[in-house]
């Protein structure tokens, strides 16, 4: 019984590196864009915030599975886009992902901004800081802090998610769980497909636990 | 020369008018106590002259140098430049969270004067202990109580080394106990004739410390005179109304 757990583990191993790859792409790709799109979103020009606007509402207010189709099978559909826009399955995903979460990352900056009272700017301007200096040491280190725990809500659903992709054949975790399952005809492989993903979110809770005390003020 | 010169200040927020016609000078050394009945347009005064609020007309010279001249601000660059030898303390003290007292007193010396840190921490330091907070150095803000906030950020203020320093209600938010601590710091900066302009309640600052008093009322100064002029002899009715009303 041990043996056959242990051996579909192993087994699932192989998909974590794409579950992994995609979760931490996704991380590095979307939070600093979504800062630039929150930046964007609260900005002077009224342009750059009808276009981030309307981003966001498209990015949120369709399903990320319809996104995934989109960007693997929709993109060569696009008039002369045939040969041009013919992604492979991973980095179709990669980008889907990054554009998606950086639409939620930027709702949850733009929450943080409008938390940092305006106090803050004041003091800021009275003391002769610069409009940049202004954001970089004062505005931004504050919006981070009161976003954190967004950030790790966001970042538990985004380990959770990674699982989607397996609807256009990557070869994550769960793509292998079900192989496993069909092949074996036995059930097994999806309860140890959930202690991996149990285990990764365990980590990112213990992580942010960690950075909400460190940065606390 | 007056180390301020405000003349014909008009201000309105959209269809109310809160500043019509003020004018009147600082000479260096003065503590001026501004008084008078909520929404008066005190607060707006002080936050005109150092930039935070835009008037709509009039004058302002600082230290010889148009921040305002017939309604017309200077650019934004100027600006900066005319109003850097300004500090100003708030009513809800504006601390920065995030930072240690030590970083908040030392973050504009270091950022924007580009002190070397060493000399600026020294300075904040003695600054520190002179509103006695030194044990406070390594704390957040969150951690003190409002009367040491507030005297955290005069320090801060002052590590600035501004000509004048504006108070705007700088103790409406403090219990009396830790008004008198505040109120303390501030008459001993009067005694060292630090030229400041304090928009307050507090009779006790506009008797004890201030050398002048300016009241204002119904958009602009009813009168401006010495301690003794304002509260002994009132030359408006709705100046010994309100004084009435305080005592």
């Amino acid at each position: 019984m041990f043996k056959d757990l242990l051996d579909i583990a192993i087994l699932l191993t192989d998909g974590v590196k794409y579950t992994a790859t995609l979760f931490v792409v996704t991380m590095i790709g979307s939070l600093p864009l979504g800062l630039l799109l929150t930046f964007m979103r609260t900005g002077k020009s009224r342009i750059l915030r009808g276009i981030t606007g309307f981003y966001v509402y498209i990015m949120r207010g369709t399903p990320l599975l319809l996104q995934l189709y989109f960007f693997y099978y929709g993109l060569p559909f696009i008039p002369g886009m045939r040969n041009v826009l013919v992604l492979d399955r991973f980095t179709a995903a990669m980008l889907a992902f990054v554009l998606n979460y950086a639409a939620y990352f930027c709702e949850i900056f733009r929450g943080g901004m409008i938390s940092v009272d305006k106090g803050q700017y004041e003091a800021a301007r009275v003391l002769g800081f610069s409009k940049g200096q202004t954001l970089g040491k004062i505005v931004l280190p504050q919006m981070l802090r009161v976003s954190l725990p967004s950030i790790a809500n966001e970042s538990i659903t985004l380990v959770k998610d990674t699982a989607l992709v397996t609807a256009i054949g990557v070869t994550e975790i769960l793509y292998f769980a079900k192989a496993t399952v069909n092949r074996q005809a036995v059930f097994t492989a999806y309860p140890v497909a959930a202690v991996f993903y149990l285990v990764m979110t365990f980590a990112i809770t213990k992580l942010f636990d960690y950075l909400e005390r460190r940065y606390s003020f | 020369m007056s180390i301020l010169e405000v003349n014909s200040l008009k201000k309105s927020f959209g269809e109310v008018n809160v500043l019509d016609g003020v004018s009147f000078t600082v000479e260096k050394g003065d503590a001026i106590a501004v008084i008078g009945p909520s929404g008066s347009g005190k607060s707006t005064l002080l936050r005109c002259l150092i930039g935070l609020e835009r008037a709509d007309g009039g004058d302002i010279v600082i230290n010889g140098k148009n921040l305002m001249q017939n309604g017309v601000y200077v650019n934004d660059r100027q600006m900066r430049d005319v109003c850097s030898c300004m500090g100003m303390v708030f009513q809800s003290f504006n601390l920065f969270p995030h930072m240690t007292v030590m970083d908040n007193l030392i973050a504009a010396p270091v950022s924007v004067r580009k002190e070397d840190k060493a000399s600026a921490i020294a300075r904040a330091e003695k600054l520190l202990a002179d509103v006695e907070l030194s044990d406070k150095a390594n704390v957040y803000p969150s951690s003190l109580s409002g009367g040491q906030k507030q005297r955290v950020a005069i320090a801060r203020a002052l590590m600035m080394e501004p000509d004048i320093l504006l108070f705007d209600e700088p103790t409406s938010s403090l219990d009396p106990q830790l008004t008198a601590e505040v109120l303390a710091v501030m008459k001993q900066l009067a005694e060292k004739r630090m030229t400041m302009i304090v928009v307050t309640h507090e009779m006790g600052f506009a008797r004890e410390a201030a050398n002048k008093v300016m009241f204002m009322g119904d958009k602009t100064i009813l009168q401006m005179g010495s301690t003794e002029d304002i509260f002994e002899r009132p030359s408006d009715p709705r100046i010994k109304e309100f004084i009435q009303s305080i005592l």
